[in-house]
């Protein structure tokens, strides 16, 4: 088929935790690498968070230190905005289209800020799930890598994006930037594109789309969090008042024969973060937290004991039938108690769906093998230079997923390292 | 330290677990089911339910036969089907629910609850003019408590009964029949055969 010398760089795609790990880790062992995100900065989930667990650390922590990794390390190439569209060959010789979108800013830009000055044009936060808006020009969050501004399409050929372009110093912004296709040529693939809510308004007993104080658990993370919608104070995105009565739904959508049959296993800690979240906020919050059991793995268990013994968070065994709204848009959870078998009605001022994690589509390829779910794994027979990372190959936390990715690095490293040492491939023995 | 263990109050019989997986429509998914609750919460009437379809399924497993077959869960399902489109584990709570309140019948249960005796009440009407007659269904349930129980009764509806007449929900004179009733009886029968000789097949243990 497509022969030719072989090529040792290895293409990671996705820039979340997994992707930057497995990035990182190929190239300190001496590899090339290109890790291609399609959003404007690196980080994926994680940058999203307000905390994670096991200690309840900011996500800069765990985020930080690899970005300076990566700006130390001249092996590593990053390129965002930019996703895969065709992936053909074998191990060692992969060739790769890659599409960018235009971002409208070069990489003059020194992050000053002065662009986002001149215009008072604002357009949905994606950062924050659409709950506010940012300007037009603008830094996707405050730590995002590459620090680089973009201009959002909504203002390209309108007044604002001249006096954007005029305020900029540097030069950096080029209203002429557009999409464009890449070729690479690479020896094997790292999957590591990560996951997305499974889509709440799917489980239409649950009434997310009926009431503005039934979020979902990535809306609590940016509730939560000091550069989010409120500035961290978790209030009712109804009225904007503080919350007294806080429920969290487990399984909203996972181990569910009519939704995600898996366990997302990560959605029960998650909800114990966000109960943590709420108690420091508030010293006469209840949370009540209904599940069908709590899955708190290995050593998280910790956490989940801690939590339990705080009076102010209830544990209730059972998987709520449905949310009734009220007409002034309060929740009401339905369901049956299965320790006490009494049926309740109880309202809240905010319900959190704790909804469990889809791997990502990848329209764009066809050259992995996924399992039942969706989820990208290796199977017997495969292609050996293609390999998934973090969540893209299963539900994982990130200590998991930072594990999987380092075992992704490796087998990379192997394939494009078998595939030199074949004479058929053309390329020299290195050794 | 030699823990003595607890004295069981109940003997477990996985005989009858076993039986109604077998021998009731739908009831081979039951081992699924995980005891979330979903069906019991979702239920319209779950607070006139003696033990909603959650319960009842453990009390299967913990081979309950008696209190399962005397229970009123099974006749107050009003067939809604909720519970089984929201089954997480795709189990047909509603087929299930039924299916017990028929093999109760077949068996000699259910025999006192109101709802069991509108359920009969109900049939006896369906079987006979191939429709619901509201007086009749509502007499004959009525009187199953006894002549007396059933006098007392139906004095107590009586003005129900008349603004039901004024309103034309409830008609005066001979009770409506579908033109084929011959017919209808003639598929009753052959059902009931069949259903006779599946009996026979799978004989309770
Ligand atoms: C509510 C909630 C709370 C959580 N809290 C914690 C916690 O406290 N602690 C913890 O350890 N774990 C937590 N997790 C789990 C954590 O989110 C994951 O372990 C982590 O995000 C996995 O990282 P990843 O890199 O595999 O995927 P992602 O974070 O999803 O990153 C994937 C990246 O790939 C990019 N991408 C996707 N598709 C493409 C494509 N086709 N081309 C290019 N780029 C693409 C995405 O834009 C993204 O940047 C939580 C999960 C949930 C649901
Ligand atoms: S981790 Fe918990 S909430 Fe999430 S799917 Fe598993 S059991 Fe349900
Ligand atoms: S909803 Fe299904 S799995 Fe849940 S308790 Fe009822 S029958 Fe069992």
């Amino acid at each position: 088929m497509n022969q030719g010398p072989a090529s040792q760089t290895i293409l990671v795609v996705g820039g979340g935790i997994a992707g930057i790990t497995a990035a990182v880790e190929a190239a300190e062992t001496g590899y090339d690498v290109i890790l291609l995100e399609q959003s404007p900065a690196l980080g994926g989930r994680v940058s999203a968070f307000n905390r994670y667990f096991p200690k309840l650390c900011h996500p800069t922590c765990g985020l930080e230190i690899n970005y300076q990794r990566i700006r130390k390390n001249p092996r590593i190439k990053v390129m965002t905005m930019a996703r895969v569209v065709s992936l053909s060959g074998q191990a060692g010789n992969y060739s790769v289209a890659v599409k960018t979108m235009p971002r409208y800013v070069n990489e003059k830009c020194t992050a000053c800020g002065d662009c986002a000055k001149a215009t008072d044009v604002e357009v949905a936060n994606d950062f924050n799930f659409g709950m506010d808006k940012v300007n037009a020009a603008y830094l996707p969050h405050e730590h995002a890598f590459p620090p680089r501004y973009v201009i959002a399409p909504e203002v390209i050929g309108t007044d604002a994006a001249e006096k954007i372009r005029e305020a900029c110093k540097y030069g950096a912004i080029d209203l002429d930037d557009c999409e464009a296709t890449v070729d690479l040529k690479v020896g094997a693939v790292i999957w590591a594109t990560g996951w997305k809510p499974y889509d709440a308004s799917k489980i239409t007993n649950y009434s997310y789309n009926l009431s503005a104080d039934i979020i979902n658990n990535l809306e609590m993370e940016r509730l939560a969090a000091h550069n989010g919608p409120t500035g961290g104070k978790i209030l009712r995105p109804s009225n904007g008042e503080p919350v007294k009565r806080v429920a969290l739904i487990q399984c909203a959508g996972s181990r569910d024969t009519n939704h995600l049959p898996y366990c997302s296993r990560i959605c029960c800690l998650g909800s114990m973060k966000h109960a943590v979240y709420v108690r420091e906020q508030y010293a006469d919050a209840t949370v009540d937290i209904y599940y069908i059991d709590i899955r708190a793995h290995d050593k998280l268990e910790a956490f989940y004991q801690r939590v339990a013994t705080d009076p102010q968070i209830n544990f209730i065994k059972s998987k709520p039938g449905h949310i009734q709204v009220e007409d002034d848009g309060t929740p009401v959870i339905c369901g049956e108690d299965t320790l006490s078998r009494e049926i309740y009605a109880r309202s809240y001022d905010l319900v959190v769906l704790a909804l469990g994690m889809e791997p990502n589509a990848l329209s764009d390829t066809s050259a992995s093998s996924r399992d039942d779910y969706g989820f990208i794994v290796p199977m017997p027979g495969n292609d050996a230079g293609i390999s998934s990372a973090g969540v893209a190959g299963g539900p994982l936390d990130v200590s998991m997923s930072v594990q999987s990715a380092t075992a992704a690095a490796l087998s990379a490293i192997q394939a494009v390292r078998t595939a030199a040492s074949l004479p058929a491939q053309g390329g020299s023995v290195n050794e | 330290m030699t823990a003595s263990l607890p004295e069981n109050s109940h003997k477990y019989d996985l005989g009858f677990a076993r039986w109604v997986y077998k021998n009731i429509n739908g009831a081979d998914k039951l081992s699924m089911c995980m005891q979330c609750g979903t069906c019991s919460g979702s239920c319209p009437i779950g607070s006139d339910m003696d033990n909603g379809p959650r319960k009842l399924f453990m009390m299967i497993r913990a081979g309950m036969k008696e209190e399962v077959f005397n229970s009123d869960t099974l006749w107050n399902c009003t067939s809604c089907y909720r519970c089984t489109v929201r089954c997480p584990r795709g189990i047909p709570v509603t087929y299930i629910v039924q299916g017990l309140a028929a093999k109760a019948t077949h068996l000699g249960y259910a025999t006192e609850q109101d709802a069991a005796r509108f359920a009969k009440s109900f049939w006896w009407s369906l079987t006979h003019f191939g429709r619901t007659d509201e007086r009749l269904v509502t007499a004959k349930y009525y009187f199953s408590f006894g002549l007396v129980k059933g006098i007392k009764k139906s004095l107590e509806n009586l003005k129900i009964a008349f603004g039901m007449v004024m309103k034309g929900r409830m008609h005066l004179g001979p009770p409506h029949k579908v033109s084929a009733n011959k017919d209808l009886r003639a598929i009753l029968a052959k059902a009931q055969e069949i259903e006779a000789r599946e009996q026979q097949g799978g004989a309770e243990s």
